[in-house]
């Protein structure tokens, strides 16, 4: 035993040795480095290398393992959070501003000749501005279109599909590409759509999530139960779409599986999803021979345009050399990089004239760039509430979503559930906070107790 | 006392002062929201929780995971009786049993998140395929981790029952998963080494005595392993209370609707997700509340019967 135990401490040492040796080497003197809190995309490293290229002053490291809002939160309000961090959606934005940590760059951008409300897509405005503050300059967007699998197509002689186009006109294509095994379980889908994008729908059909002024939940709207509705009948009327169940094999999580690795296995025809996904698609070990057409419309010919933006810790005392990243987003040296690896589209507008967006030269087979670009045009950003969080709000409705998508639980009766619900927390958030409340007062011309 | 003071203020600081802390939380609003004012609240955290109908879901979700903890201890005595046998190469056999409590839980759960998995689990292939066999459908297995079905058949969105919800479902998929990892875990260490405690002359004169097997384990070696028993009924209880978040957070994200959402798991959705600091104080108290009480319980009837 006690030949183990020196044994041990000997090893011990070694290997402390050994990784003292291979600790990487510290920066050169004069950099700043900055930490940037984002997800591990394969993309995320020739962004940094393009970046630290173009500031040779700074280093930008990733910090893919404290993404989450909870953890950038706790962490920069105690003083040990990234100099940068991703924000995806408007209640994140929210709660980073509330919470004291979003740094207000209004000023410094105007300084810098960046006109965010001119130059960049709208539909990532509330990623980064919110009540007339600016706090980043957007990292990519993107809108999703209709995916096609090409080969499947032409295996069973069935012309493709061409847009613009409406939902019925969609459905006996999505019929015709559904196919059985003799047992009659579906083997290949005539569409593969991930859930979470119903609030494309609900736009779509012409309803919202919630009143202009974002003070009530409008989820039971007859617009809205028809948008579920039809999605609901996509799986359990049409069986063009995988149930929950069906879609299981697809869910193995981690950055890029899901619904794009299910499309790669050419287990659906169609499939909606952003031009990102190229990302993971273009990594297949088989070639795929694709296509895209624009998403179908319903009664309103939108669609849901979504990215992030990067933003900068307020509490962060690199904070100033951190603006160059946000003069780094609004170049088109970066546009043009977003574009080439496919991570959606740069959050400039202008630069999707670029040349190399319609063609890239390494990427030649990709020649549907020019539908991606139109229907950037119709791009319309999410609506969000001021007046409730946006957590609780996502809880309360992938509750009932859960329900409606394992039909346990008619769409209606589900939707007035959790209008309900969320009309409570809006009640129960005016009454806590003070401002909200003011808010609230003013926008409906009520009192509240 | 210098000798214990390092020790003692580690405690104080890291330990005591934010269990304390987080009681005094409790009573107030506090919400990392920082437009919500800080104020005192008083008791209106407790009375909210005790009219919040999610509340009593996820307590009865928190129990309902609970269920499989006598036949795991029961698992975990059958287990430490097999290995206590003198044979050849046994260590190599306690080793392999005792090897889910040594490897990841998060390892674990996407291991068991794949045996589950409707389309291609191997849980679900063998249940069809025995299915088929037997001349029915190739289609009967459950969707475990999707369903919000349950052998008890409780309902998804109020505290009751209901035959439609009755089946096989996410929670009891998180109870088998449960079972097997707590068999072989420290629970069966204990029971080994109370069974190697157990005095040789008390099972020699018993044996003399011409007792059988069975007499001899229900007479003898049962009653010598009560107090381990106990400790594994009381520490089991505190654990089960406790439990489900890695389980939610790993593999279900506490669905599907709410069906997998203990009391463990919505305290970090409350604080770290909905900022209600306070509100989420509030939970774990009354959770510290309900184990306290269960463990006096336990304590007061288990106790009785401790004769060694």
């Amino acid at each position: 035993m006690k030949k183990f135990f020196i044994f041990t401490f000997f090893f011990l040492i070694v290997l402390s040795v050994v990784a003292w040796k291979i600790q990487p080497p510290p920066n050169p003197p004069g950099k700043t480095e900055l930490t940037w809190v984002s997800d591990d995309n394969p993309a995320r490293r020739g962004q940094i290398a393009l970046f630290n290229k173009l500031y040779p002053k700074d280093i930008l490291k990733l910090d893919p393992d404290n993404s989450g809002m909870e953890k950038v939160i706790v962490q920069s309000l105690a003083g040990v959070g990234p100099d940068l961090f991703d924000c995806y959606d408007g209640f994140q934005l929210s709660a980073y501003v509330k919470s004291g940590i979003a740094w207000d760059v209004t000023d410094q951008l105007k300084k810098m000749g960046i006109n965010v409300k001119k130059q960049v897509w709208p539909c990532i405005f509330p990623d980064l501005m919110l009540d007339g503050r600016i706090y980043g300059v957007g990292t990519n967007v993107s809108v999703n279109a209709i995916w096609i699998n090409k080969k499947l197509f032409d295996e069973d002689h069935v012309p493709y599909p061409k847009g613009p186009w409406t939902w019925k006109q969609f459905i006996p294509i999505a019929e015709k590409m559904t196919k059985r095994d003799s047992t009659g379980r579906i083997v290949q889908y005539g569409l593969l759509c991930d859930w979470y994008n119903w609030p494309q729908f609900i736009m779509q059909w012409g309803g919202s999530i919630y009143s202009p002024d974002g003070t009530r939940c409008t989820l039971d709207s007859p617009q809205c139960i028809a948008a579920i509705q039809f999605m609901h009948d996509l799986i359990y009327k049409y069986h063009v779409m995988p149930s929950p169940v069906e879609q299981a094999a697809a869910t193995a999580g981690g950055w890029g599986s899901g619904t794009i690795s299910f499309f790669a296995a050419d287990k659906g025809a169609m499939a909606l999803g952003g031009r990102w996904w190229l990302c993971t698609l273009r990594q297949n070990s088989v070639p795929m021979d694709l296509g895209v057409v624009p998403c179908p419309f319903g009664p309103k010919h939108v669609y849901l345009g979504y990215g992030k933006a990067t933003l900068i810790n307020k509490n962060s005392p690199k904070r100033y050399e951190a603006l160059n990243f946000l003069k780094f987003e609004a170049s088109k040296a970066y546009s043009n990089l977003i574009c080439h690896q496919a991570d959606g589209f740069g959050p400039i507008k202008a630069y999707i004239h670029d040349p190399i967006v319609l063609h890239d030269p390494a990427y030649p087979q990709e020649n549907y760039n020019q539908v991606w670009i139109n229907v950037m045009k119709y791009a319309q950003p999410e609506q969000i509430s001021p007046f409730v969080n946006g957590n609780t709000v996502t809880i309360i409705i992938n509750k009932q979503m859960d329900l409606i998508q394992g039909n346990e639980k008619s769409v209606p009766d589900a939707l007035r559930t959790a209008t309900r619900q969320i009309n409570e927390e809006i009640q129960k958030t005016i009454a806590i906070d003070p401002t909200l409340r003011m808010r609230y007062e003013k926008l409906t011309g009520r009192t509240v107790n | 006392m210098g000798f214990l003071l390092p020790n003692l203020l580690g405690f104080l600081i890291f330990t005591a002062g934010p269990v304390l802390f987080s009681l005094a939380v409790s009573f107030s609003n506090w919400n990392l929201e920082r437009t919500v004012p800080f104020a005192w609240t008083g008791f209106e955290n407790f009375i909210d929780l005790m009219h919040s109908q999610d509340f009593w879901l996820y307590f009865i979700n928190t129990a309902y995971l609970m269920i499989g903890m006598p036949l795991s201890i029961f698992g975990s005595l059958m287990l430490a009786i097999l290995l206590n046998q003198k044979l050849k190469g046994i260590v190599v056999f306690r080793t392999l049993f005792y090897l889910p409590s040594f490897t990841s839980g998060v390892a674990l759960m996407i291991l068991w998140k794949a045996l589950y998995n409707p389309d291609f689990g191997p849980i679900n292939m063998l249940i069809n395929t025995i299915s088929h066999d037997l001349g029915g459908s190739i289609h009967v297995a459950p969707a475990w981790l999707l369903s919000t079905k349950n052998v008890l058949g409780l309902r998804v969105e109020s505290v009751g029952i209901t035959i439609r919800q009755w089946g096989l479902g996410a929670r009891d998929a998180l109870v088998i998963m449960g079972i097997w990892t707590a068999i072989g875990g420290n629970n069966m260490l204990l029971y080994l080494a109370a069974l190697t405690n157990v005095p040789p002359e008390l099972t020699e004169a018993a044996e003399i005595d011409g007792a059988s097997k069975w007499s001899l384990f229900r007479h003898v070696t049962w009653p010598q392993l009560a107090p381990t028993t106990f400790f594994i009924v009381v520490m089991s209880f505190i654990g089960g209370l406790q439990g489900g978040f890695d389980q939610a957070r790993v593999m279900t994200d506490g669905g599907p609707a709410g069906t997998t959402t203990t009391l463990a798991y919505q305290i970090y959705t409350k604080a770290f997700e909905q900022f209600q600091v306070g509100y989420a104080s509030a939970i774990s108290w009354v959770l510290f509340s309900i184990i306290l009480v269960i463990t006096l319980i336990n304590w007061r009837i288990g106790s009785k019967d401790l004769n060694y």
